[in-house]
């Protein structure tokens, strides 16, 4: 006979529990920040609007990293841009995650050779889930969100524990590319 | 009203009556343009401006590394009169400096800080030319000079991605078009009852 007696869980458990239970949440509600970079940028209007409609996924636009879930980057990142990008992504609060669209976001596209693009994306910030293409169609792109989903319910979607844990391997990189991270211009100064 | 054949002659006439043409060419019936001795140029777009061509559209440069020179251009545009006006200069290759046009054109000030940044052009006279627009914390020479090579500085720079195979499948997931046939035929099973 099963015990009705009550097992006090540890606290291991607990957490985990209650981060199932907000990952469930989570992936069925996610707000995305877009960070229209690119030409990809185009996919999402067809995406978010009637013919696709990606709110039946649960999946809104949000216009503050601060309250955003996810931050889609959409296409090339300049020098200047990946500097903005980085303050943005490390505004957003965790549990966070990226989505790279494009294969300019994989290896560069067709600016492999270009003096002011950057070639791989998650060298700078962890990307959990890419969608190649160059420009990928838009079921492509509603694919990459639904594999979003699927990567938080199986757990797999860690890169910001990752940008915790490789941190100095992150700002490695950053810095090798941008020289300083922090922004100098006269809006900032 | 005058039509616009007329117009760029009435444009060659202001400025070949006072002024020392090297090289005019009319682009077509909206476009022309001349090139000029660098000293002449500030009193040519003064008088441009003060004949309508009140805005600058336009302001970059060519480099011509064969001839040690770069090509200044300005381009300018009138509201009532359908002509774009080039004013085009050279400069030595070694030493590019030209007098900043920002007491007639102030809108010049961004256009002559990224002409500066892309080849290091100096403009004495635009306090701010030298800050950094659109590169930030550059670290070679000016990027649109034709003897900076892209390719090697990306190379230096940016890590290339590496591909050991073709095609790499990360999480020995089956394809999802087999995934989606197995689902098709399954729904029909279940549709038809299990009956074939
Ligand atoms: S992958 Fe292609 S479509 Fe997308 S940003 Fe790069 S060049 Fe543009």
């Amino acid at each position: 006979m099963l015990s009705t007696k009550f097992t006090k869980l540890s606290k291991e458990e607990v957490d985990r529990k209650w981060w199932e239970i907000g990952d469930f949440f989570r992936r069925n509600s996610l707000w995305m920040l877009m960070y229209c970079t690119g030409c990809c940028a185009i996919e999402l209007p067809p995406a978010m609007t009637s013919a696709y409609d990606m709110e039946r996924l649960g999946m809104g636009p949000m216009a503050t990293p601060r309250q955003a879930d996810v931050l889609l980057v959409t296409g090339y990142l300049s020098l200047k841009t990946l500097r903005r990008l980085i303050y943005t992504y490390e505004q957003m609060s965790e549990p966070k995650y990226v989505v790279g669209i494009g294969s300019c976001t994989i290896n560069g596209g067709i600016y492999h050779d270009s003096h002011a693009v950057i070639n791989q994306l998650n060298r700078y910030v962890p990307v959990d889930v890419y969608v190649a293409g160059c420009m990928p169609n838009t079921e492509a792109v509603m694919n990459g969100f639904v594999d979003l989903m699927g990567l938080i319910k199986t757990k797999k979607a860690n890169g910001w524990k990752d940008y915790h844990a490789r941190n100095e391997w992150y700002m490695a990189n950053q810095k090798a590319a941008l020289g300083e991270v922090k922004v100098h211009d006269e809006f900032h100064e | 009203m005058t039509n616009s054949m007329s117009n760029v002659k009435m444009v060659s006439e202001i400025i070949e009556n006072s002024y020392k043409v090297l090289k005019k060419e009319v682009i077509s019936q909206y476009q022309v343009s001349f090139e000029v001795n660098k000293d002449d140029v500030h009193s040519i777009l003064t008088l441009l401006k003060t004949s309508g061509w009140i805005q600058l559209s336009y302001l970059s440069a060519i480099d011509w590394p064969e001839e040690n020179e770069f090509e200044l251009v300005y381009i300018v545009f009138n509201w009532d009169k359908a002509v774009h006006i080039q004013i085009r200069t050279r400069l030595n290759r070694e030493n590019p400096v030209m007098n900043s046009i920002l007491p007639i054109f102030p809108g010049c000030k961004y256009y002559e800080r990224e002409t500066h940044e892309f080849f290091g052009i100096k403009f004495p006279g635009n306090p701010g030319h030298e800050k950094q627009l659109i590169l930030e914390e550059w670290d070679d020479i000016p990027p649109l000079r034709k003897d900076f090579d892209p390719r090697a500085y990306s190379d230096r720079k940016f890590v290339k991605r590496e591909y050991s195979n073709d095609f790499v499948n990360l999480n020995g997931e089956k394809s999802k078009q087999i995934a989606r046939e197995e689902r098709k035929e399954k729904i029909i099973k279940v549709r038809k009852g299990g009956r074939k």
